[in-house]
């Protein structure tokens, strides 16, 4: 029950970064290696505006999130944009994504340096105890913040302009041009979403993980692989696919081996994609060439 | 018909090249710069197996580094624990790691874009923790210290030339057998598949036999090019085998060019030497390499053999679609 | 026609510049090259950066004030971004190209054991001030010596210290699964024998990893009084908050690798208490340690961690060797480095035995109160 309990904090984020794998996916049909990078980067400038700037913890989460989301979009019309309109085959745009991971990694190594930093919790770190499990003030938190911005991101899609035309290019992108959508703008949002959340995901972990500059690495890959767990490309799917993720990790590393924890994960995750190519989570096939 | 005078003319060119790389040693005295050819050298054979992946079957691998590690793990273990001379133990290294490339490749012949990355770098990732926990046999972290050197016909390969000499003549076979491929019903057949995979399947071809059959080649390049960097390294640990390393490789593969042999061989030495000419900066060097990264693949989507052609205009060194 | 012999002209003039600063000036008469491989991006940046402003200040101080006699210090730096094959190609060009005659490096062992292949062929000796492998110095190596701590009497002097001052009976160890931990689990297990404590949970955890907790509730189930941890302080920070806030009361004991401030400051309410072993205590009267942690401090606006002042140790160490030697011929420079012996640093009086081990470093036993190490045991310089 501890270690499904313990799962959950860490499944909620990796719902985010699997929500923006998810989202840019479905947009424009890219797989965005940069987008672990954008947690890290969310996470840096939360940290500097907390210290630097003196403002509170919920101005840090919320500049994060604008200042990154810019960022995002600037490397959809700046690199993406090229990409695509020299036809470029997708192993190129996975090339690409990979080089802005690069840069923004080492960028990160170099403007704060290679130590970790911390950004203190806005809520205590004293565990609570309910009927026999202990949860932190931290833990639910981040649960809530992360749920509120799923349902956020949710209403977005749903009633706003550019969340009907973001879903309408990921439906069938050449009919949406059609009928006047213009897709270029619309994957620029999917950019700066992904990014936003990514870096709202970021500071929600900097008080329990603190803030390093390749942390990066590791969440953007386990948040891709929770994406596929769920099937890529849909935001249900995501959010069900992080939290499985969380929870199967705690479990294996708890209850098997915590050497091989990661390579438990991994193999499931194989297995997953063997029997059912389109995730765990999706009845129909709704993959995307 | 001019297509295939180009083609003889390039390839021509191209031996030549290769017999004047021959020469280096006489040089490039400079032993630094030799052990750099040597490393580029090992990474082409790598690159190759993923060239006639990805280029002619259309399958991404961002695993390649499980299959190096495979390679370099069995081969090192066979010399050292049984005193397998070196090349029976390549051979068997080689083997080993097509096996897993039939196993990898089982459950990768029903995926395709994202999720047959993903299975790959799984796959590597696997490996590699494999490699680190089990420490009885792999000695864990610590990784394996005092890899045999090679014996040739009796003759002990020891130093950075005679590794040059070893490598070369490993990559002269690796880019004959990697040409035959591409050149045999087996390699038009990968392009069909690649082009289109169900007006293949139409005409008869079994699609996932061909596959696999590719997973396994790439799998037994990179475990030979293994086998060949666990003796010239002489040690051997997990940290050599990262997702950094397979990320590596399949920018060497793209940079390059991965719809060609030459290809890769252009962007493993490119790649490399790139990598070792930024150490003049310090500091934002990896900035720097990240933005060529993403430079090269804006404005040479083909690679650099695309732009090659591109420059010389018909004259095409190994065209393939 | 005229951009390209424009360009010509720059690619020249670039070639030129490459091979003036590759080759540069010929080796005047007193200066020796030192070179430092170290990563310093990816994963062990932090302890590569760290090494390389250590060595920097000491190389400033050693110029500034003439100590290594006649002789100046230049040094090089190459990042090996912790994996093995370019840490080898980096020690080669430092050998080759920049013509150093030692080499400090690398931090991980794996790198460490690369370079060892290239500097022992070129006849260089190899000093590495972060690698603790055990395999290091047991290869009959003649050119590579060590003044990492010594983490044999690390293990040893906590359980006994654990066993003696609290009576604990059942303890746990919690390593990183790296080269460095798993050395480290492997002395703290052979010494749980040796003193008669039940070791009940060996669990491990990769570099990188966040969530400890898994490992933390066998930890708590199997009941350990006392919990040895092996690996960098962002990790040992991470396992104390979530300790804490999964009510492990267990005792954390940890080794030098973490004893860095940088832990106090991270691991906050929940690494009050930890006991460490290391080589020196930041707060002390020393005035080796005084003089390395004020200016450190006041160049970096950081504390050092562990790894630079073993790295600005080595230094002093070289300059030291090479006044005596008074050649920069390698071998001669061998000679004198493990001869080294009654220099006072900052982590113990360098003396290093027939593998190249250093076997003077200090050893403290001690306790974070508030915002500081506090020494509970001196242990005994030497041996």
């Amino acid at each position: 029950m501890q270690f499904f309990l313990n799962g959950l904090p860490i499944g909620a984020i990796y719902s985010l970064v699997a929500l923006g794998y998810s989202l840019i996916y479905a947009a424009s049909g890219v797989l965005n290696w940069s987008q672990g990078d954008m947690v890290m980067l969310g996470a840096y400038v939360g940290f500097t505006v907390f210290f630097f700037l003196k403002l509170g913890f919920i101005s840090a989460l919320f500049l994060a999130i604008v200042v990154v989301a810019l960022l995002g979009a600037l490397v959809q019309y700046m690199i993406l944009r090229p990409l695509r309109e020299r036809e470029a085959p997708p192993i190129n745009v996975v090339i690409a994504t990979l080089g802005v991971a690069i840069i923004c990694r080492n960028l990160a190594l170099g403007i704060w340096g290679p130590d970790p930093q911390i950004l203190p919790s806005p809520v205590s770190s004293r565990p609570l105890s309910l009927a026999g499990v202990s949860v932190t003030p931290q833990d639910i938190l981040v649960l809530s913040v992360g749920i509120t911005l799923m349902l956020i991101l949710h209403s977005f899609l749903k009633n706003t302009r550019e969340g009907k035309a973001l879903r309408a290019v990921a439906q069938d992108r050449y009919a949406a041009q059609l009928v006047g959508i213009d897709p270029e703008r619309s994957d620029a949002v999917a950019f700066a979403a992904s990014a936003g959340i990514g870096a709202a995901a970021g500071i929600l972990i900097a008080p329990i993980f603190f803030v390093t500059f390749n942390m990066g690495a590791s969440i953007g890959l386990k948040g891709f692989v929770a994406a596929v767990i769920g099937g890529l490309g849909t935001i249900p799917g995501a959010i069900a696919g992080g939290f499985f993720l969380g929870v199967v990790e705690s479990l294996a590393g708890g209850l098997i081996s915590s050497g091989y924890r990661d390579a438990i994960t991994f193999s499931l995750l194989i297995v997953v994609l063997w029997l059912k190519p389109s995730g765990l989570f999706l009845r129909k096939n709704r993959q995307k060439v | 018909m001019k297509s295939i005078m180009s083609r003889r003319r390039g390839l021509a060119a191209f031996l030549l090249l290769l017999i004047g790389y021959h020469f280096t040693p006489y040089f490039v005295t400079n032993l630094y710069h030799l052990h750099i050819l040597n490393l580029a050298g090992i990474y082409t054979l790598v690159v190759l197996g993923l060239n006639i992946l990805s280029g002619y079957t259309g399958q991404v691998s961002m695993g390649q580094a499980g299959f190096f590690a495979i390679g370099t793990y069995v081969s090192a273990l066979l010399m050292m624990n049984w005193s397998i001379p070196f090349w029976s133990a390549s051979a068997m290294a080689t083997v080993m790691a097509g096996l897993f490339g039939a196993v990898i490749g089982i459950p990768a012949m029903k995926l395709s874009g994202p999720y047959l990355v993903l299975a790959t770098v799984g796959f590597g990732e696997i490996v590699r923790l494999v490699l680190l926990n089990w420490t009885p046999v792999t000695k864990g972290a610590a990784g394996l210290v005092g890899i045999p050197l090679p014996t040739v016909l009796g003759f002990v390969v020891t130093t950075e030339k005679h590794f040059f000499y070893l490598i070369l003549a490993s990559l002269l076979v690796g880019v004959f057998i990697a040409l035959r491929i591409a050149d045999s019903k087996i390699g038009r057949t990968y392009r069909a598949v690649c082009e289109d995979e169900l007006a293949a399947e139409a005409m008869g071809v079994n699609i996932n036999r061909y596959k696999i059959s590719a997973f396994i080649i790439s799998a037994m390049f990179a475990g030979f090019a293994g086998s060949l960097f666990g003796s010239f390294s002489g040690v051997t640990s997990p940290d050599n085998f990262t997702f950094d390393e397979s990320v590596g490789f399949l920018c060497m593969s793209v940079i390059g060019g991965n719809r060609s042999i030459v290809g890769a061989v252009i962007g493993a030495f490119g790649l490399t030497a790139v990598s070792e000419a930024l150490r003049v900066i310090q500091g934002f060097r990896l900035v720097i390499y990240g933005s060529i990264l993403v430079f090269t693949v804006i404005f040479m989507p083909k690679g650099i053999i695309g732009l090659f052609r591109w420059i010389c205009g018909n004259f095409s060194v190994k065209e393939i679609d | 026609m005229s951009k390209s012999s424009w360009w010509e002209r720059f690619t020249v003039l670039v070639l030129l510049l490459f091979i003036a600063t590759g080759v540069g000036a010929a080796d005047a008469a007193q200066v020796l090259r030192i070179g430092v491989v170290g990563p310093e991006s990816g994963g062990g940046a932090q302890l590569g950066l760290g090494q390389r402003r250590a060595i920097q200040m000491a190389v400033e101080e050693i110029n500034e004030g003439k100590l290594a006699g006649e002789w100046t210090l230049e040094v090089f730096f190459e990042d090996d971004e912790g994996n093995p094959t370019k840490s080898a190609s980096a020690t080669n060009k430092l050998i080759q190209q920049s013509g150093v005659k030692v080499i400090i490096g690398a931090i991980h062992s794996s790198c460490t054991l690369a370079d060892m292949v290239v500097t022992s062929r070129a006849g260089i000796p190899q000093i590495t001030a972060g690698s603790t492998g055990a395999s290091i110095t047991q290869q009959g190596n003649k050119f590579i010596f060590r003044t990492a701590a010594n983490d044999f009497l690390q293990a040893d002097a906590l359980i006994k210290y654990a066993r003696d001052e609290f009576g604990f009976k059942k303890v746990a160890t919690f390593t990183a699964a790296d080269d460095y931990g798993q050395s480290g689990a492997k002395l703290l297990r052979e010494a749980c024998g040796k003193y008669g404590v039940e070791l009940v949970a060996e669990p491990t955890y990769n570099n990188g990893d966040k969530d400890f907790k898994p490992q933390l509730l066998t930890i708590k189930d199997r009941g350990a009084e006392v919990i040895f941890m092996w690996g960098l302080y962002t990790e040992a920070a991470l396992i104390a908050q979530q300790a804490q806030q999964l009510g492990v009361n267990a005792q954390l004991c940890g080794a030098s690798g973490m004893a860095a401030l940088k832990l106090i400051e991270l691991g906050g309410e929940a690494a009050q208490g930890l006991i460490l072993t290391q080589t020196f205590l930041p707060d002390s009267d020393h005035p080796k340690v005084r003089a390395f942690v004020d200016n450190y401090r006041d160049k970096f606006n950081e504390s050092p961690i562990p790894h630079a002042a073993q790295a600005y140790d080595t230094v002093f160490i070289i300059a030291d060797a090479i006044r005596r030697a008074g050649s920069n011929d390698p071998r001669k420079l061998r000679d004198a480095i493990s001869a080294t012996e009654g220099l006072e640093l900052v982590t113990g009086d360098p003396n290093f035995n027939d593998n190249g081990d250093d076997i003077g470093k200090r050893l403290l036993i001690t306790q974070i109160k508030g915002d500081k190490f506090e020494m509970v045991k001196f242990i005994k310089a030497g041996e």
